[in-house]
C-alpha cells in the first residue's frame, strides 16, 4: 500500500490525528493490513455461506 | 500438609470441606506470596487482599457450620483485568480505561463466586487483550515464573505466571487467538479455551465477538475441569452464548484411553511451521505415550496454519476495529505502541475481506468436523518454541506468530495446552489436544492421561 493510499485511507477512517501525531504506528497497522486477505483461499463456490449463520429468534 | 502455595484447586476445596484447612490461612499464606514474589513477575494490576481477607473469614465461618457454597468453597482466584469485578476498574491494562469502575461481576465471576471462589484481584494482561508485552503501558508486562528474563506469554499474562508461580491455584483468562494457551504453553501449566459459547462472555471487555473465549488456567488437569464446571452454562444475555446444557467435564478423568482415536496434525510444526526441535521431540514423545497407553494414533490433514492465521487476523481485527476505532481517532495517544499498530490494522481491511474470511472460515469448520469423523481428539503443537526473552523485541516478533492455536478460534473447537516437558534451558514446551464440541470431557480425559505418564502436575518453577 502506497503512502497516499495510506493516508487516504486513514482519513476516511477517522485517524487524522493518529496520522500527525504516530505516522510510523499508521504505516505499521496499514503494512499489517495490506496482505493478509490474499492469504485466503477463495471460495469456489459462489453460495458458499459466511459464519456465523443467521438464527433469527434463537437468542435474546 | 504439603506447601500452602503448591496445592491444587481440588485438594484445597477438599481439606477446607473436611474442617482441615482454613481459609483464612489459606487466602493469608498467598498474599504473603503474592507480597514476596509478585514485584519481579509482575502478575498483577491489583491486589484486593482486603476484600479477600474478609470474603475468607465468610468462607470460614461458612465452612465451620457446614455450609459450603460450592465446589470452589474458599479457594483464590485470580482474574485477568478485562473481566468485571463488582467494585474494581477493569482497566483492560490501558490508559484509556484506567478508571473504568465495574458495577457488577461479569457471569463467570459470579459463577465463581457463587461455588465459593475467592477473588484475590485483578491480573495483567496483553493492551486489551492484544497490545503486548509492552513497557510503556501504566503497569508493567508481566513475567515468567521459570525464568524472569522469559516471557510468559499472553495475553493472559498474569493468569499464567502466577499459576505456574504459586501466587493462586487458578485464575480466568481469555482468548481470542490463544490468550489462555499461549502463556500456558510458556508456563507450563493448563490452560482450555473451552468451546465457543460455552463460557458466558458477558462483562468481559470485547476483543473479537466471534472470536473471544472465557477459560480456566490451574497447574492440574482435574482443577481444569472442577473450574470449568463452575463457570460453564448458558447464558440467554450473551448472544454468543451456546443452548447446550453443562457437561460433567470430569466424568472420564482417571478412564484412561485404550481405544481412543488420536489425530497428529504434524504439518502444523513439521511443514506449516516447522518448530524448534525441542518442540517437534516433545511432541513426538507425548504421541508415543499415548500410544503406550492405548490409544491409536494417526496423521490428520488440516487447512495449513498460515490460512487460519489469516481468517483469524481479519476477522480478529475487523472486530476489534469496530470497537476501537472512536478512542483511537480521539486519543490513539492514550495506547501503547504494539496496541495501536494492531488495533488499527482493521481500519485498513475491506468488508469484502471481512467477508471473504467468514466465508472461508465456515469451510474450515466443515474440514475440522470432517477430521473428527476418524478420530476422537486431535494432538497438535500449541507454541512452536519455549518462551523467548521479553525484551528482546524482535524475538518476541518472530515467535509470537510461530504457534498453532489460532485454528481452533476460528472453528470454536475446544483446545487445550498445557505442558509437554522442559527445554535444555528450564523452560517449558508444550502440547495442545482439541476436541469435539462440547467434549471437553474427552480433551480432559487425554490430558490427564498425558499428565500421570508424565508428571507434569508435579514439576514447578524453582522460583521460591
Amino acid at each position: 500500500m502506497d503512502k497516499e493510499t495510506i493516508e487516504v485511507l486513514a482519513k476516511r477512517a477517522g485517524l487524522a490525528k493518529a496520522l500527525t501525531d504516530f505516522p510510523e504506528d499508521v504505516r505499521v497497522a496499514a503494512t499489517q493490513a495490506a496482505d493478509v486477505a490474499q492469504k485466503i483461499r477463495r471460495p469456489a463456490d459462489p453460495k458458499a455461506e459466511p459464519w456465523p449463520p443467521m438464527k433469527a429468534g434463537t437468542t435474546l | 500438609m504439603s506447601e500452602l502455595h503448591w496445592m491444587t484447586v481440588g485438594a484445597a476445596a477438599r481439606a477446607i470441606a473436611a474442617k482441615e484447612l482454613s481459609p483464612v490461612d489459606l487466602t493469608k499464606a498467598l498474599l504473603d506470596r503474592i507480597d514476596t514474589l509478585d514485584p519481579r513477575l509482575n502478575a498483577f494490576i491489583r491486589v484486593d487482599g482486603e476484600a479477600a481477607m474478609a470474603a475468607a473469614l465468610a468462607a470460614e465461618t461458612e465452612a465451620q457450620s457446614g455450609r459450603l457454597r460450592g465446589p470452589l468453597h474458599g479457594v483464590p482466584v485470580g482474574i485477568k483485568d478485562i473481566i468485571d469485578v463488582a467494585g474494581l476498574p477493569t482497566t483492560c491494562h490501558s490508559k484509556v480505561l484506567q478508571d473504568n469502575m465495574a458495577s457488577a461481576d461479569a457471569v463467570c465471576v459470579e459463577k465463581l463466586r457463587g461455588a465459593g471462589a475467592i477473588v484475590l484481584g485483578k491480573l495483567s494482561t496483553h493492551e486489551f487483550a492484544i497490545g503486548g508485552p509492552s513497557f510503556d503501558l501504566p503497569w508493567p508486562p508481566a513475567r515468567n515464573p521459570w525464568n524472569t528474563d522469559h516471557h510468559p506469554g499472553g495475553s493472559s499474562s498474569g493468569s499464567g505466571s502466577g499459576v505456574a508461580a504459586g501466587l493462586f491455584p487458578m485464575a480466568l483468562g481469555t482468548d481470542t487467538g490463544g490468550s489462555v494457551r499461549n502463556p500456558a504453553s510458556c508456563c507450563g501449566i493448563v490452560g482450555l479455551k473451552p468451546t465457543y459459547g460455552l463460557v458466558s462472555r458477558r462483562g468481559v471487555f470485547p476483543l473479537s465477538f466471534t472470536l473471544d473465549h472465557v477459560g480456566p488456567m490451574t497447574r492440574t488437569v482435574a482443577d481444569n475441569a472442577l473450574m470449568l464446571e463452575a463457570i460453564a452454562g448458558h447464558d440467554p444475555l450473551d448472544p454468543g452464548s451456546a443452548a447446550a446444557s453443562q457437561g460433567h467435564y470430569a466424568a472420564a478423568l482417571d478412564r484412561g484411553i485404550r481405544g481412543l482415536r488420536v489425530g497428529f496434525v504434524r504439518h502444523f510444526h513439521e511443514i506449516d511451521t516447522p518448530a524448534h526441535p525441542e518442540v517437534t521431540a516433545a511432541l513426538e514423545h507425548v504421541a508415543r505415550s499415548l500410544q503406550v497407553e492405548g490409544a491409536e494414533v494417526r496423521d490428520i490433514k488440516l487447512p495449513s496454519l498460515g490460512e487460519f492465521g489469516a481468517v483469524n487476523r481479519v476477522i480478529l481485527q475487523s472486530e476489534a476495529w469496530s470497537i476501537h476505532g472512536p478512542w483511537l481517532g480521539e486519543r490513539p495517544g492514550d495506547y501503547g505502541k504494539l496496541g495501536r499498530q494492531r488495533l488499527m490494522a482493521g481500519a485498513f481491511m475491506s468488508a469484502g475481506d471481512y467477508m471473504l474470511a467468514s466465508r472461508r472460515r465456515l469451510q474450515m469448520i466443515a474440514e475440522v468436523e470432517a477430521a473428527f469423523r476418524e478420530v476422537d481428539v486431535l494432538l497438535c503443537a500449541s507454541s512452536m518454541d519455549p518462551a523467548c526473552r521479553i525484551e528482546d523485541t524482535a524475538e518476541v516478533e518472530r515467535t509470537y506468530p510461530r504457534q498453532a492455536r489460532t485454528p481452533f478460534n476460528v472453528t470454536g473447537h475446544p483446545a487445550l495446552a498445557m505442558m509437554a516437558g522442559l527445554s535444555v534451558g528450564g523452560l517449558p514446551v508444550s502440547v495442545q489436544f482439541v476436541g469435539r464440541y462440547f467434549d471437553e470431557a474427552t480433551v480432559f480425559q487425554v490430558a490427564r492421561a498425558w499428565e500421570r505418564v508424565a508428571g507434569t502436575d508435579k514439576k514447578h518453577p524453582p522460583i521460591v
